[in-house]
């Protein structure tokens, strides 16, 4: 199988690796590919960040005018919708595009030209869903866009069919991705590396691809129906005419809550790399780890009606997805326990690669207390809906998912670019964002305990919710100076010469064995491997890892 | 009506019982550090049972997971001042690739931890579920306008909007619908929230231990005004709620001017009963609150406003501004207005 995916994918890859504007247009290369995925995905994540500030500005004090009541509705719907799946959903598909192939030691994806489509796809669908801003009104029903709040009825203009239409494209990028994720896997892996030996990053990779393949149809099948009811005038969502007002909300969220995991295993696997490499020890319980986030793709499929605790379900099946959404915990605190054993006894390096992982176990562990919070029933029918949650999923995707991505950035930018950022602009970088994120974040703990519900423009004086949101509004501003940091420290590292240092932080992957950055081809020869860290294996043959009987 | 029928002590779970004390000292310092001024709508300062059922609830998830974050936080603190690496030191260090007893011993924790946590789940939500219908001793049916609360009093006979008034200790049923998209009521000091959809009633119930007047709203995204959709609830002695329920139930106020008379024309033969009720002039649709006795209400607008004089005049002139995309497009003549004020401020 190998022989003939090499035999197949060396020229194709070559193809587009020319320079010049078109040679990017034309590629099916999967590092081209992964880095358009990361330069579109930042200029995003840039653009969902100033949508929050806007928000965070209105905010700051009760009864602010800075935005209309229109535009806040628009402006938090499309930082909902432009993080979730403009932003992190392809900032990991990005780096797994670029690092699967070379992790496994393959010269590239299983479906190069499909990898390409998936892109553009993406790219175009994001655009197209930023155009509606231009062309007749953002949608305004929220990322979650329940019906029949996004009835052609309630929902007059097309905001709410760009974002129909555009979640159709991403969607489509994404089951393509997915799909070749899963086959690359499955098909492409140097001889020798059997599953057991993959990298945590290509497993959870791996794991995310599958869920996002059995999770989208239903998002999919959701948004057609309401294009449906919006565009042809059929009547699933539509009450008056005998349809469900709650049909929305199931078939959404069984894609959902498993969203929350395409979001987050990545992450956790880019850390769980990230992590042994600055101290010096391999990931403690390998297999513990696998098998939990097994178990977290799994069990993310049944707890999806914990979204909606307070739409008056029978209390036989609240208790039943309750119950789940307790048991998912405890994966996930697994997870935690080994990546604190993985730095336990080791030799810690403070490079900024490790201080954004370190960051994601301390701000992630909020965020998975707070998960539990939601479970319990009685609590949940208090906090849901609140402040609580925002600071809840904040907590997990901004704390974690965001966090886990910048220590891939600092971490792989060499392998890309031959180029180091500067560690002191880095340092700077993450004690704002850290900083600034526990400011933004954590006093919405508080606004959700004092009554103050998400997705308001306005609040009125004396509640006690001002104190909070003011603090709230500078951590933000801390975070986006943090943000700041990251595109300087980007533009200047890369005007400066490379130095294509092949393997700078001593790392334990096939990626690091390849130049920096790699050859059209990768590998001139396909390595094979015989451990979990194959270059460790090579750079220290006394302690080699297959000596251990793992 | 038959007052007093509080849920009793055996439906109360162990650990609520455990629990008063322990609210009463720690939670409500927490609140009131949390607040820092009385006025903030938290289930953790709660006026009925079932807030106080769901207070003491959270008070032991918070000290749980208080605990467990203590720990973490403080391990992965000690890794990083332990473990770091000194600027002279080469050598790898020992390669440790896992511990089986550690692993089952830190995923059987967590299951402890949940269980426990399941256990208290089931006991609470049971306790806090709404009863049989037979066992309110007021019913309401609560009904979700875009954006706008609608309470009809269905034993009484009379409609209101906004001010939800209820007698103290009285187990109160609310039925919850919504006439358009979905919102959620929710009145953080009386109950945890229950969403109002449409074509689907929802049932919740409670009662209010403590007199006074509760701040609740909206709270899921319902449109433009979601922000402005908010509840004034009264909780009140027995007495005052009677009162309250007959000056409600007094027949319509005729006019006794003639500029009185215009402003009752107006809103009986103009645009304003296309979406008002007023008295017997029942209006085509159900669309505006209720103006029967709108001046006995302290609030409009989706209790955005207090209702006074100037207040109602501004509105009348440019409702658009007070309440942006709301469903009140009129434009007035000042003569119009006037004559509607004149009649407007006599529905007590």
């Amino acid at each position: 199988m190998t022989t003939q995916a090499e035999a197949l994918s060396a020229p194709q890859a070559a193809a587009g690796s020319g320079q010049g504007l078109l040679s990017w247009v034309m590629t099916v290369d999967h590092k081209r590919i992964g880095i358009m995925y990361l330069i579109t995905a930042t200029a995003f994540f840039v653009a969902g960040g100033i949508l929050a500030l806007l928000m965070r500005t209105q905010l700051a004090q009760p009864n602010a005018t800075v935005l209309s009541n229109a535009a806040y509705n628009e402006i938090f719907t499309m930082h909902g919708t432009t993080m979730i799946f403009l932003a992190i959903m392809p900032l990991g598909a990005g780096f797994g595009n670029y690092f699967v192939p070379l992790m496994i030691g393959a010269r590239d994806m299983a479906f190069p030209k499909l990898n390409a489509l998936s892109y553009w796809l993406y790219l175009f669908g994001g655009l197209f869903l930023f155009s509606s801003f231009v062309f007749g009104g953002a949608p305004d029903a929220g990322w979650f866009a329940y019906a029949p709040l996004t009835e052609k009825l309630y929902s007059i203009n097309h905001g709410m069919d760009y974002w129909g239409l555009s979640v159709l494209m991403l969607g489509t990028a994404t089951t393509i991705g997915s799909i070749n994720f899963v086959v690359t896997t499955i098909q492409m892996r140097a001889p020798g590396m059997s599953f057991t030996r993959m990298p945590m990053f290509v497993w959870m990779t791996f794991v995310t691809s599958v869920i996002a393949i059995f999770a989208l149809p239903s998002l999919t099948t959701a948004t057609l129906l309401l294009l449906l009811d919006r565009l042809v005038g059929t009547h699933f969502y539509n009450v008056s005419a005998g349809g469900s007002a709650l049909l929305w909300q199931h078939l959404f969220w069984f894609f959902g809550h498993p969203e929350v995991y395409i979001m987050i295993l990545p992450a956790m696997g880019l850390i769980s790399e990230v992590i042994p490499v600055f101290s010096r020890k391999p990931l403690f319980g390998f297999m513990t780890v696998v098998y939990s986030g097994i178990a977290i793709g799994i069990l993310g499929f049944t707890v999806w009606a914990h979204h909606m605790f307070a739409t008056g379900m029978a209390i036989g099946a609240l208790l039943f997805f309750s119950a789940n959404s307790f048991i998912i915990g405890v994966p996930t605190g697994v997870k935690i326990f080994s990546w604190l054993a993985t730095m336990w006894g080791g030799k810690l390096s403070f490079k900024t690669p490790l201080l954004f992982a370190i960051g994601f176990v301390a701000l992630f562990t909020i965020g998975g207390l707070d998960g539990v919070h939601m479970a319990v029933l009685p609590v949940d029918w208090q906090i849901t809906d609140t402040y609580y949650v925002v600071s809840h999923i904040h907590y997990v995707l901004f704390g974690g998912a965001i966090f886990g991505l910048f220590s891939a950035m600092f971490y792989w930018f060499p392998k890309m670019s031959g180029r180091q950022l500067s560690e002191t602009l880095g340092k700077w970088q993450f004690w704002l964002m850290f900083a600034g994120m526990n400011l933004t974040f954590f006093p919405m703990h508080m606004l959700g305990l004092l009554g103050m519900p998400r997705r308001i423009y306005t609040y009125a004086d004396g509640l006690g919710w001002g104190i909070w949101n003011l603090i709230e509004t500078v951590g933000a501003y801390l975070v986006a100076l943090g943000i700041l940091f990251f595109l300087i420290n980007f533009f200047r590292t890369m005007a400066s010469p490379p130095t294509n240092e092949a393997d700078p932080w001593d790392a334990f992957t096939l990626e690091w064995k390849a130049s920096s950055p790699p050859a059209p081809y990768n590998f001139a020869e396909i390595p094979s491997v015989r451990s979990r860290r194959p270059l460790w294996d090579e750079k220290y043959p006394d302690k080699a890892d297959w000596k251990q009987g793992e | 009506m038959s007052m007093g029928n509080r849920p009793t002590a055996s439906r109360v779970p162990l650990i609520m019982r455990i629990r008063k004390a322990w609210l009463l000292t720690t939670g409500f310092v927490v609140a009131a550090g949390l607040s820092g001024c009385a006025g903030s709508p938290t289930f953790l300062n709660p006026a009925s049972s079932i807030s106080d059922h769901e207070a003491g609830l959270y008070m032991v998830i918070f000290y749980l997971a208080l605990g467990v974050f203590i720990i973490v936080e403080a391990l992965l603190a000690y890794a990083l001042i332990r473990f770091r690496k000194r600027d002279d030191d080469t050598e790898e260090p020992r390669q440790v690739y896992g511990n089986m007893r550690l692993e089952v011993i830190w995923t059987a924790i967590p299951v402890l931890l949940v269980l426990t946590l399941f256990a208290l789940t089931v006991s609470t939500a049971n306790a806090v579920a709404a009863p049989k219908p037979a066992d309110s001793d007021v019913r309401i049916h609560v009904i979700g306008h875009q954006w706008w609360w609608e309470f009809e009093y269905t034993d009484y006979g009379f409609t209101t909007a906004n001010e939800l008034h209820i007698p103290v200790g009285a187990n109160v049923q609310i039925d919850l619908d919504s006439v358009d998209v979905i919102h959620s009521f929710w009145v953080p000091q009386l109950a945890g929230k229950t969403d109002a959809i449409p074509g689907h009633t929802n049932y919740l119930w409670l009662t209010a231990g403590t007199a006074g007047t509760y701040h609740g709203q909206c709270v899921e995204f319902c449109g433009v005004n979601h922000a402005n959709m908010r509840i004034k609830a009264v909780a009140e002695s027995e007495a005052d709620f009677k009162a309250w329920v007959q000056g409600q139930q007094q027949p319509l106020y005729q006019p006794q001017t003639p500029q009185e008379q215009a402003g009752q024309d107006y809103i009986v033969n103009q645009i304003c009963s296309n979406c008002h009720t007023l008295g017997e002039y029942e209006g085509k649709r159900s669309i505006g609150p209720n103006l029967t006795h709108l001046m006995s209400r302290s609030v409009f607008a989706g209790a955005t406003y207090d209702l006074n004089e100037a207040n109602l005049r501004s509105w009348l002139q440019d409702a658009q501004a007070m309440k942006p995309g709301n469903d009140m497009i009129v434009n007035l003549s000042s003569e119009d207005i006037d004559n509607l004020m004149a009649y407007l401020t006599q529905l007590k």
